[in-house]
This record gives C-alpha cells, sequence and structure tokens, in this order.
C-alpha cells in the first residue's frame, strides 16, 4: 500500500491542473487501510510530505478508512458498481469517512482525482 | 462543418401565478415524447437523444429547462428569495408546457427528481399522458450528504455540486461526456441544485399513492443504471414492485444521467422504453 501513496504522491507532481484545482489545500489527510496509517500532508495542492503510522501526535482534518482489496478494486479501471468512488464505497459500508466533511466537500473534486490517480487506464473499445 | 437539428425557442406560461418564460429545444416529428432534465442541470443532458436521426424520425422530442435552470430564467423577484422547488409547481409547471405547446398525450420520460415527478403525474394527472417513462426514478430517497453544502457564500456550490454527483458516474462512461454532464451542473445558478435537492430528498408525498397507477390505460416503465448511487436499482425495483404491471429495466454500465453520460449505452434501453409505449395516434408515424 504504501507503494501505491508513494505513486499517487509522484503523480500528482505531475499534474499543473491539479495543482491548480488543490492551490487553496494545504491540510494533512488520514488514509487507513487495514489498519495502516498513511498521512498524506498536502501542500497548496501537492502532497507534501507521506508520513506512516501509527501515530497519535499527527492532527488530520479528515479520514477515509477503507480496506486493501476494495481500494484496490477501485483502482481497477472499470471498478464494480460501488467501487468506483469514494462515496459509493462509503454507502456499500466498504469506506468510512470521519472529521471534517465540510472541508472535504469544499475539495471534493481535487481529492476525489489524487486519490483516483493510481488507478489504471481504460482501453477504450469503439 | 455540422449544423446539429436541435431547435430552441420560448414559451411563456403561468405557473402557480407567475410568469415563467421557459426554454425549450425539440427536434423530429411524430409521437410527443417530453423529457425531463435531472436537478441541478438543463437541457443539455438530452443533446443526444436530440440529435438522434432514427429516434426523432418518428418521435418528437421535446425537453425543456426548468425555471431557474439552464435558459429559462427565475421568475420576477427572484434576487431576495430562495428558491425550493415543490411538488406541486413542478406538476404545474409540467402541465403548463404540456399545454402551451398543444402536446397531445405526450410520453413523459423523467430522470432523476424528473422520473420522481413523472411518477406523482402518473398518479394524479395521467389522463394528460399517454406513458411515462421513469428513469432513475424512485418513490422517495432521503440524502445521504448535507443539501445546504451547496449553497454558501465560501464556495462554488456548481463546483461541489459536480463532483458530488460524479458518485453516480459510471466508470465506462466516455471521458468527454462525463466531464460534459459534470459541467452542466458546476454551471447551475446559486442554490438551484439546493432548491431542486429540497424536493428531490424531503417531499415523501408519492409514498404509498403509486398502486393508483393504472399501467393499462398508461404504462410505466422503469430504466435504471448500476452505477447510480442515488437511486440505486435497489430503490427503482422496490418502486416498480408497488406499480401494477410496470415494467423495469437494469443497464450495467450506466449510472445516474444516463443520456448524458453514457448516451450510447442509453440508447437502447430508451428506444426499448419508447417502444412499450402507447403509438401515436392516426396520423402521425
Amino acid at each position: 500500500m504504501i507503494d501505491r501513496m508513494k505513486q499517487m504522491q509522484a503523480d500528482l507532481d505531475h499534474l499543473p491542473h491539479l495543482h491548480r484545482m488543490g492551490a487553496l489545500f494545504s491540510e494533512t489527510v488520514l488514509i487507513k487501510v487495514d489498519g495502516q496509517e498513511f498521512y498524506l500532508v498536502f501542500e497548496k495542492g501537492r502532497i507534501a510530505q507521506l508520513l506512516e503510522g501509527p501515530s497519535k501526535k499527527t492532527p488530520y482534518r479528515f479520514s477515509f478508512i477503507t480496506d486493501g482489496a476494495a481500494f484496490e478494486e477501485f483502482w481497477t479501471a472499470t471498478p464494480k458498481p460501488g467501487f468506483h468512488d469514494i462515496f459509493a464505497m462509503v454507502k456499500i459500508g466498504r469506506a468510512e469517512i470521519m472529521g471534517d466533511m465540510l472541508l472535504l466537500v469544499k475539495n471534493l473534486r481535487f481529492l476525489k482525482e489524487v486519490l483516483a490517480l493510481p488507478r489504471a487506464r481504460r482501453e477504450v473499445v469503439e | 462543418m455540422n449544423i446539429e437539428q436541435i431547435t430552441g425557442r420560448y414559451l411563456t406560461v403561468e405557473v402557480a401565478g407567475r410568469r415563467q418564460r421557459i426554454y425549450f429545444e425539440e427536434a423530429g416529428q411524430g409521437r410527443p415524447v417530453l423529457c425531463l432534465h435531472t436537478a441541478g442541470s438543463d437541457t443539455r443532458q438530452w443533446r443526444h437523444i436530440l440529435n438522434d436521426l432514427e429516434i426523432t424520425a418518428e418521435n418528437r422530442i421535446i425537453a425543456f429547462d426548468m425555471p431557474w435552470h439552464g435558459k429559462s430564467l427565475p421568475p420576477e423577484g427572484f434576487l431576495t428569495e430562495e428558491y425550493l422547488l415543490t411538488t406541486e409547481v413542478y406538476m404545474e409547471t409540467v402541465l403548463a408546457v404540456v399545454l402551451g405547446l398543444g402536446l397531445d398525450r405526450p410520453v413523459l420520460a423523467g430522470v432523476s427528481m424528473g422520473g420522481r415527478i413523472a411518477l406523482q403525474l402518473a398518479v394524479q394527472q395521467p389522463e394528460a399522458f399517454s406513458g411515462f417513462l421513469a428513469i432513475e426514478a424512485s418513490d422517495f430517497q432521503p440524502a445521504w450528504y448535507d443539501i445546504d453544502w451547496f449553497h454558501r457564500p465560501d464556495a462554488h456550490g456548481g463546483e461541489m455540486g459536480a463532483a458530488l454527483v460524479s458518485t453516480n458516474i459510471s466508470p465506462y462512461a466516455p471521458e468527454a461526456e462525463r466531464a460534459n454532464t459534470m459541467w452542466l451542473f458546476m454551471q447551475s445558478g446559486p442554490g438551484v441544485f439546493r432548491g431542486d435537492l429540497s424536493f428531490y430528498t424531503q417531499d415523501d408525498s408519492l409514498v404509498g399513492q403509486l398502486h393508483r397507477i393504472d399501467t393499462a390505460k398508461t404504462p410505466v416503465h422503469f430504466i435504471v443504471g448500476a452505477y447510480d448511487f442515488t437511486c440505486t436499482p435497489e430503490d427503482a425495483q422496490r418502486t416498480a414492485e408497488q406499480v401494477e404491471g410496470a415494467t423495469l429495466s437494469v443497464m450495467e454500465e450506466v449510472g445516474h444521467f444516463p443520456m448524458s453520460e453514457h448516451p450510447k449505452a442509453f440508447r437502447p434501453f430508451f428506444v426499448d422504453g419508447l417502444a412499450r409505449m402507447p403509438k401515436a395516434k392516426s396520423g402521425a408515424s
């Protein structure tokens, strides 16, 4: 999972449209997968630091909690219904979002796109 | 170069004692089919169906922007009022358009909140229509979000709304159409999506009424996408089971905005739905 997080961090570095979208987002987000903690420290739309937990001392604004199998399905090119979106994952009971929901919603498009960065590209057949 | 066949005009009607200038688009000839957009969006959601040469060869497809949406301006005095859609005003608006355009018992095809009002009209005013396509439609959906998120002075409600509704767009949707579908929400006026959601997530007046629909007189066909997490296939199924004689189709690779997000996958289901509706009267194909 740490490799996925590092991939997310590296991919984000090369996407200027996301830097624009997240220019006002400088907050820490906890991603918890199978109990493993990853703190994404965002700075103006980039992941400035990626910290591995566990930690009781790292403040964060909200958390996204899921399991590895659900996250891997989320990252496939065409996830099954319910695994295609972080809110849908919450609705089917495979994820939880805790903390400052309004802050998440204000930056929702940015965060959805960042979390989906490891997603495999879909082969488009016409 | 390509000039599309869609034409757009304005109709002025009175709804609930207020003058409303309503923008509508249409294409084709034959059986009238009146199409309703979802919450927080407008007629452009129907652009692919309106441009479908085969469908419009036998059907006069008409779609209109609800007041406050798209090119239909809000009514006079709107700057000092809170937009909150109600079942009564929504029904009256649809009926005013039917009357204003002189439509003879059109098929009513509504999506999401449009599907909800189509079902309300199937219960309360069935004689004005020949049949109903209830798309991504259910009897009631409580909100799984706070509707007040989408109208605040410190954030762009349209951008937040688009990000929220992307939950309901299928990963099979072509990227360009996913983007267009979201753009329509981004363009929605301040407070409009919230005002639509107020109707959609708080008005439960349809619950317990669906048994009154007589599908022998006005058939009802439900269409729902597997990637719709606002009105899930289970929600549509639960609703369809309350309408004796209603039928239901599930689109496996589509979400909550079928005609806009994935027109190619939606088309056969829409064509099938139209085939289940009564033919036009003699004189029209």
